[in-house]
């Protein structure tokens, strides 16, 4: 269906039959001192000049070799495939599916998402997608707090601090209590009036939880307390246990890693995922397969939209009414791309090559790893002098780890490292060379 | 339309039915709700042993156009629910004063029943609704 904009005789036609001069009176019922009479903005540039002004706008922007930056956020390879199929103008421009017959495209699509991601995680049940890794933790906990019909959640330390804060946005609003404490404290405060504990792993500082002693702990003390694992980088689950296999009740991630951009932190993509029992509480879109009514044709819709806020409005378990489509369509050509075997390969190489670099800057005088568990791609390691180690980074072209103190001001001298398939050893030994001149600069500073 | 409406039944302003048997009830939701509501795909029942006020919700009836809350005519004691209704949920289309009963209840406050209204005063509601 193409796009046809009105033209100037139609739009004088129209208007004639409304039974107005001009296009500013269908707007005579705002005040005046509401109007805004111009916007102020430039005139017009031939399609040459743009091109040059955008490029000097580009340019300001700075292009690091290699990153070691992570903290929810994260550099992979995006295979070719994931562009060219998404730039398709059917997916890229078209809008939600809600008329089935003229989106079987889109919404095959979403069927697939659904599915590679059910299989990925082990998961029963995988929605059309959330917003982003936060706000899928949030519905998660809101959803948890419905069944359960309780107010109360335990939050484990270690969830990314961006994350907490949302779920106490989502908390404020929802009027739900929340409780933060360390995985020791669990026992202390597990009981029937708990609706859900929610933990992350690996966590914001890299590490690997034990989930299976977690989950045992819970089901012993609190049966039917939800149990919620949310996850800033699913690569890993092409090396560690899927949660399908922990007896997780909501698994919920943070889908950019699969084939999206970093960006400038978005867009993301909430993966959100549940075991069966709990199909008709979950929140967001579901695609569903079908056969059409007079014939043995194939097809796909939006289905059990009976859940959904514009049919069940207050009692429903959200209020979203959209998913990530783009974005989930670019999570499935990656996951195609790669393969189960990529995957597999991928999360290795993050993996080998973070451990590798951790056992290596522990080697160096001063640095130390603070981190307790196994860790996945990002770990956590005292610095003599973490500025200086920045200062260093950039000046060898490398965006730098994060400073702790960013989010936690106790921690300094801190540093979250973050390595991935995309850092060569070469830009890794480039790093270790960094943090070696950083040593010989200045004192330490103030800290521990 | 005309709507069935059976006369040994008693009904609430909410299109609830109520069958007394002596202490207990059966409870259903009326011909006009049914056909409200539209194709039933999915009803949540209570569970048993579940004590629910008058007024209070006491399940889900979802249709593939919207959610209709049952709401309990009397307050009771949960004694029996519809197992049919899981697999079969358009039992209570097809039937939703026989078959497509939804919960049993050992009546809790008696002095509750004058607040019920005979078929007649219901055939009545449903009239005005209608318009």
């Amino acid at each position: 269906m193409e796009f046809i904009p009105h033209d100037d005789q139609t739009i004088i036609e129209m208007l004639r039959v409304i039974g107005v001069e001009n296009i500013n009176d269908l707007f005579r019922d705002i005040p005046k001192d509401l109007l805004i009479e111009s916007l102020g903005l430039p005139t017009g540039l031939s399609e040459p000049d743009l091109s040059k002004k955008m490029k000097q706008l580009s340019e300001l922007n700075h292009v690091y070799d290699s990153s070691f930056l992570g903290a929810g956020c994260y550099f992979h390879y995006i295979p070719s495939l994931v562009d060219f199929i998404i730039n398709r103008s059917e997916f890229y421009t078209s809008y939600t599916p809600y008329q089935a017959e003229a989106s079987q495209g889109y919404l095959q699509a979403i069927y697939e998402y659904q599915t590679i991601i059910s299989r990925l995680t082990k998961m029963d049940i995988a929605n059309a997608s959330m917003y982003d890794g936060s706000t899928a933790l949030a519905e998660a906990i809101i959803m948890a707090s419905g069944v359960r019909q309780k107010t109360t959640i335990l939050i484990i330390e270690g969830i990314h601090p961006e994350y907490i804060n949302v779920i106490k946005t989502y908390c404020w609003g929802h009027g739900l209590n929340y409780k933060i404490l360390r995985i020791e404290d669990l026992n202390l405060e597990l009981s029937d009036d708990i609706a859900a504990v929610a933990f992350q792993s690996p966590n914001f500082f890299g590490e690997i939880q034990n989930i299976e002693k977690l989950v045992e702990k819970v089901r012993l003390k609190s049966p039917s307390c939800l149990i919620i694992q949310v996850m800033t980088d699913p690569t890993c689950l092409g090396l560690l246990k899927p949660p399908g296999d922990l007896d997780i009740d909501i698994f919920v991630a943070e889908g950019q890693s699969f084939g999206i951009p970093p960006s400038f932190g978005g867009p993301g993509l909430g993966i959100f995922t549940v075991k069966q029992k709990y199909l008709r509480k979950i929140p967001g879109r579901l695609v569903g397969k079908t056969k059409e009514l007079f014939g043995d044709q194939e097809g796909f819709i939006l289905t059990l939209q009976a859940r959904e806020q514009h049919i069940r409005r207050e009692k429903a378990s959200s209020n979203i009414c959209t998913n990530q489509a783009l974005c989930s369509l670019s999570a499935l050509v990656y996951l195609l791309s790669v393969g189960k075997s990529g995957l597999e390969e991928i999360a290795k190489q993050n993996f080998l090559k973070s451990n590798f670099l951790k056992k290596n800057l522990a080697k160096i005088p001063g640095y130390e790893i603070k981190s307790k568990n196994p860790t996945y791609n990002e770990f956590v390691i005292k610095c003599p002098n973490i500025d200086a180690l920045i200062d260093e980074c950039e000046k060898v072209n490398i965006m730098p780890p994060l400073k702790l103190t960013y989010y936690y001001p106790e921690m300094k001298n801190l540093a979250l490292v973050c390595v991935t398939e995309l850092n060569s050893f070469e830009s890794i030994k480039v790093f270790l060379k960094a943090a070696n001149t950083a040593i010989n600069i200045g004192g330490v500073k103030d800290g521990f | 339309m005309d709507y069935n409406i059976l006369d040994n039944l008693k009904y609430t302003q909410t299109h609830e039915w109520v069958k007394i048997e002596g202490m207990n009830a059966i409870t259903g939701i009326s011909d006009y709700a049914q056909h409200q509501l539209g194709d039933i795909v999915y009803i949540e029942l209570p569970n048993i042993g579940e004590t629910i006020e008058k007024g209070s919700s006491a399940g889900e009836i979802e249709s593939v156009k919207a959610v209709g809350e049952f709401l309990m005519p009397l307050t009771g004691k949960v004694i029996q629910i519809n197992n049919l209704l899981s697999e079969n949920p358009e039992i209570v289309n097809q039937s939703p004063y026989d078959k497509g009963w939804l919960i049993k209840i050992e009546i809790l406050n008696l002095k509750e029943e004058n607040d019920l209204v005979s078929a007649d005063e219901y055939k009545n509601i449903i009239e005005r609704e209608d318009k």
